[in-house]
């Protein structure tokens, strides 16, 4: 809205002042429109003042963008930073509680646009924005858009520019290292991720080598005769919180002659870890930094 | 009956009372005073933020918001879902004659989930269908699996029971599997497709109460109708078609009313167990075998045991849900036991 330039502030306050007088109103600012990622335009008169999130890293950007106080509510899973945990709980994203929603009098509700909460949401009148990034790239234009929704365009910017300087700094460091072959798990079934995904691209970036092929997809259920055959340099154990280790690892067939497991690089994630590596949220970078210490030790 | 019916008024009554959020019952009864009353007068009813609200103070109108746009239609299309299996299941279980039949039985929750899954995996074909995707391609694949397995079980135009029992199974499991394939293939919305297989009524609308009306009002009379047909079936094929039914037309015609309903059901609300099977055996001992009570009072039954099961699902772990088939179990299970143990005593 009327954010001051950096340059004159003084001037542009004047100005805006001037402005309000003369057309009477002081809520000036055009109504700002957004495309989500169904499609739909999300169409705004006034900056938001009443935030509902169903989406932990919406939670976490919307706070990363100095808009914490605007939130009112949240989903059962956004619990950073931990100051949203003060915040009513209005369900999971995919089965929230439709009158606590309503009951908050929210003026934008932000949602997974696979949920089918905007069909429930938009209806009664609320304005929904759907959409969740899915690639790294993505973060960056999520962040840009929900800037623009927030009029935050400014706080936006900067959340970029320091994002982009966390993940290139991290890439410069581990320019030119050997790159350890890296089986990433996320559950013992063992599914685990493609190269080109949201995580892949972290490991990526990290100066790992996922041993998963693309063509496999994002979230591929593999064979652990593959894992064994694939030889990794370095497991990483996102299912670690739900009791996976070393041992369990050890315990299956074929699995004890593995690199990772035999030179002890198998990483037990903890909660807390394996959240921030899977929110496409403001803390890319921390879990860039993450995956980079374990594959690249001596590098940091 | 008068007595069924009063205790499902007083539990609508009741469901649209309570939910996560309290609302004193003076607002709970004027908000859906204001609600009949600006339906009735053909007002656009708008929600907060619109124009036309109804309700003066904001208080008000968030109250109406909650009970008229998002309570009644969910209370009324769990009825109208509850309704609509139990109806199918009376049915199902008269014209097969089998205690264990269910809506199920012919592959239409495999084809409703097959298809479901399908549609919300490949969103962006279905996007020219609005929100309504899913439940056209629910109601769809529930009926062409019931459509093949009848195809597949017919000899002429007599339909053997046995072969067609064993043709839904058989369908309904491959169909299964296909929907856990789709479900491994796109783990993105898995979590969304999941919620929608074990059942929910979270997003109920007056849109969709619009939408389930008319196929479950037309099942239920073809199936009302249907019911001293029925009762003389029970006498076994042969018999029957002695006493001049015809037997093929009635099975046929059950069986077509039974998958409306159940695909009907199904389309909006997901695959919800129990009630289909429980509801009308509940009814048989409670009122005896005889359809022509059976059937209206199973569709009674059903309704208020929905409204019932969906008040539980939505308000004892709020603001979570617990997923509406999982309590049609826990809730139904004891409950038709114990009504089976008195029976047996007796």
């Amino acid at each position: 809205m009327n954010r001051p330039h950096r340059s004159s502030p003084v001037r542009v306050a004047i100005a805006a002042i001037a402005l309000a007088l003369v057309s009477g109103t002081v809520s000036a600012a055009a109504p700002v429109v957004v495309v989500d990622d169904l499609g739909r335009e999300v169409r705004l008169a006034a900056a938001p003042q009443r935030i509902v999130s169903l989406v932990p890293s919406h939670t976490e950007t919307v706070c990363a963008l100095g808009a914490c106080d605007r939130l009112v509510g949240r989903d059962a899973w956004s619990d950073h930073p931990r100051s949203v945990l003060a915040l009513p709980d209005v369900g999971s994203a995919f089965a929230p509680d439709l009158e606590a929603i309503v009951a908050l009098r929210p003026d934008l509700v932000l949602v997974d646009e696979y949920s089918g909460a905007v069909e429930a949401l938009a209806p009664l009148g609320l304005v929904v924005f759907a959409g969740t990034p899915q690639r790294l790239e993505e973060v960056f234009d999520m962040v840009d858009r929900l800037g623009r929704l927030l009029g935050a365009a400014t706080e936006a910017a900067l959340l970029q520019g320091r994002l982009r300087g966390e993940l290139d700094g991290v890439a410069a460091v581990v320019a030119g290292r050997p790159r350890p072959t890296v089986f990433y798990e996320i559950d013992p079934s063992p599914y685990s991720v493609g190269p080109d995904g949201f995580i892949g691209t972290l490991i990526e970036l990290a100066g790992g080598a996922n041993v998963v092929p693309p063509e496999l997809g994002d979230f591929p259920l593999v064979d652990p005769e593959f894992v064994v055959a694939a030889d990794p340099q370095v497991i990483v154990l996102a299912d670690a919180p739900y009791g996976i280790d070393l041992a369990a690892l050890r315990a299956r067939p074929g699995w004890s002659s593995i690199a990772a497991v035999r030179e002890g690089r198998v990483f037990e994630l903890t909660q807390a870890q394996s959240d921030v590596l899977s929110r496409p949220g403001p803390r890319v970078g921390e879990a860039l930094m993450l995956l980079a210490r374990l594959f690249h030790p001596g590098a940091f | 009956m008068a007595l069924s019916c009063l205790a499902f008024a007083a539990l609508v009554v009741l469901a649209a009372g309570v939910g996560s959020v309290r609302i004193p019952p003076a607002e709970v009864l004027g908000a859906v005073g204001r609600g009949l009353w600006a339906t009735a007068g053909a007002v656009v009813h708008r929600p907060p933020g619109g124009v036309e609200a109804v309700g003066v103070d904001p208080a008000t109108r968030v109250f109406d918001t909650i009970v008229w746009h998002i309570r009644l239609p969910r209370v009324v299309l769990a009825a109208l879902v509850g309704a609509a299996l139990a109806l199918a299941g009376a049915g199902f279980q008269g014209v097969f004659r089998n205690p264990l039949a269910d809506p199920y039985l012919l592959g239409a929750a495999s084809g409703a989930g097959f298809a479901a899954s399908l549609a919300m995996v490949g969103g962006g074909a279905w996007a020219w269908l609005g929100g309504l995707g899913v439940p056209v391609a629910a109601f769809a694949g529930a009926a062409a699996a019931v459509a093949v397995v009848v195809a597949l079980a017919r000899r002429g135009w007599t339909l053997p029971i046995v072969p067609l029992v064993l043709a839904g199974v058989v369908v309904g499991s491959c169909l299964a599997a296909g929907t856990s394939f789709v479900l491994l293939a796109a783990r993105e919305q898995a979590a969304g497709v999941l919620t929608w297989l074990l059942g929910s009524l979270a997003f109920a609308s007056w849109g969709r109460v619009g939408t389930l009306l008319p196929p479950v009002l037309a099942s239920a009379a073809v199936l009302i109708a249907a019911a001293r047909s029925l009762d003389v079936l029970q006498l076994g094929e042969r018999t029957a078609m002695q006493l001049g039914l015809p037997v093929e037309a009635l099975k046929l015609t059950v069986v077509a009313a039974g998958t409306l309903a159940t695909a009907a059901a199904v389309s909006v609300a997901g695959v919800i167990g129990f009630v289909g099977l429980v509801v009308p055996h509940a009814v048989r001992l409670a009122l005896g075998p005889d359809h022509r009570r059976l059937v209206p009072m199973a569709a009674v039954w059903g309704a208020g045991f929905m409204v019932l099961a969906d008040l539980v699902a939505r308000t004892v772990i709020a603001p979570a849900e617990l997923p509406v088939g999982v309590v049609t179990a826990l809730v139904g299970a004891p409950f038709f036991l114990l009504l089976l143990r008195r029976k047996v005593a007796s």
